[in-house]
């Protein structure tokens, strides 16, 4: 099929979401098929069809999303009941709207990438928090992401500094 | 107005601590949050309120957890049970919100229940987490159960109020999308505005009836 002049393509819009928690491995072919499992989920497959949701792109910590102009309400949320990708606990905090990739591309570089940091304390570095040990995955600001030590599996535990100085 | 999200469970109920879940609160556009059994503090900028939730068998056991728990800053939930049960607690004198009514049977929450509800400032909780993470019949239960409170509401205008259930970050969600997951249930500005502003109504202090002094 050829491809059709602008004035005859469908209006799209794009969805710039933060992934949480930070560092989080995703594919985008599994966020794509949460999405569209949230999504049907919530309003079936009239209106799926209808909205057309995709994955752009992963980049930095953000993912890009593409739906048809006019359902950007349903869109979003249906991102809002999100809550897991591939075993993996995760929420899609929505920052813009937008139509072009472009300008979301350009927000990312306002607001600068969301990937592990260690800014306060080191990546990897081991903590003690309620008599337990846990290694220090993001550390941004006063906000301390933390796994336990010694065992395989286990839940993120979300801190912050203080809470470290206190226990 | 002071939007607040009525039930939060921290660490250790939660994987998030305290003050992380304010801070989140706060950049996610909230004013405060009721924290389950975690003392009243001020974190993140944000007011975070003890939130005492009961859940007991009985009127009995509820009065007594009332009695000894109750205070200032403390926001005392129980969890809803049949309908006896939770008109007794509508009525009770110290209890701020009735929660979890999606859990409860189907005739557990009544026009008796409402008006009861509406004359004693009583909040009914509605928690998001069964809309947010609950899938085909669970959030269908929940949806069938929250329209039929609109209902009565919209009737006997009892206090509402919204809860995330969060027991981590990740599973509080934004002012906004809050407003986008209510209008699932056919709740409107207005009513989504005064929902999240439940707790400071329900907590306010009760209006004097005019009294006639000479």
């Amino acid at each position: 099929m050829s491809v059709r002049p602008p004035t005859l393509r469908e209006k799209r819009r794009y969805l710039l979401a933060r992934i949480e928690p930070c560092g989080v491995p995703l594919e985008a072919k599994d966020l794509y098929y949460t999405i569209h499992e949230a999504a049907t989920s919530l309003w079936g497959d009239m209106m799926v069809a209808t909205m057309h949701p995709a994955v752009i792109a992963l980049e930095e910590g953000y993912a890009i999303l593409r739906c048809r102009r006019g359902t950007e309400r349903e869109c979003t949320i249906a991102l809002s009941t999100i809550t897991t990708c591939r075993d993996h606990q995760i929420a899609l905090r929505i920052i813009a709207a937008s139509g072009t990739i472009e300008s979301l591309r350009d927000r990312i570089g306002v607001m600068g990438s969301y990937v592990p940091q260690g800014r306060v304390r080191a990546l990897n570095e081991e903590c003690t928090f309620d008599t337990r040990t846990f290694e220090v995955v993001h550390c941004d600001g006063h906000k301390l992401d933390v796994i336990e030590k010694g065992f395989k599996n286990t839940h993120r535990l979300f801190l912050t500094t203080e809470d470290l100085e206190e226990k | 107005m002071m939007i607040t999200d009525a039930c939060v469970f921290p660490y250790p109920n939660g994987l998030s601590s305290v003050r992380r879940m304010a801070q989140e609160a706060a950049a996610l556009g909230f004013d405060s949050i009721v924290a389950a059994d975690t003392p009243s503090c001020t974190a993140g900028d944000i007011p975070v309120f003890f939130g005492l939730m009961i859940s007991a068998q009985s009127v009995k056991e509820v009065t007594t957890q009332v009695k000894r728990g109750n205070g200032p800053g403390v926001i005392v939930s129980v969890q809803a049970r049949d309908n006896g049960f939770n008109r007794a607690v509508c009525g009770m004198r110290g209890v701020h919100i009735l929660r979890d009514i999606h859990l409860a049977d189907k005739y557990a929450f009544d026009h008796v229940t409402a008006k009861i509800a509406a004359e004693s400032g009583t909040a009914i909780d509605l928690d998001l987490s069964p809309l947010i993470s609950g899938r085909g019949h669970v959030r269908q239960k929940a949806i069938h159960r929250y329209l039929d409170i609109l209902t009565l509401r919209y009737r006997y205008k009892f206090p509402l109020t919204i809860s995330s259930g969060a027991r981590s970050v990740l599973g509080m969600r934004s002012v906004r999308e809050i407003s986008g997951i209510c209008s699932i249930i056919g709740m409107d500005e207005e009513d989504i505005e005064q929902a999240l502003g439940g707790v400071a109504e329900t907590t306010a202090p009760k209006e004097m009836p005019v009294r006639v002094i000479s």
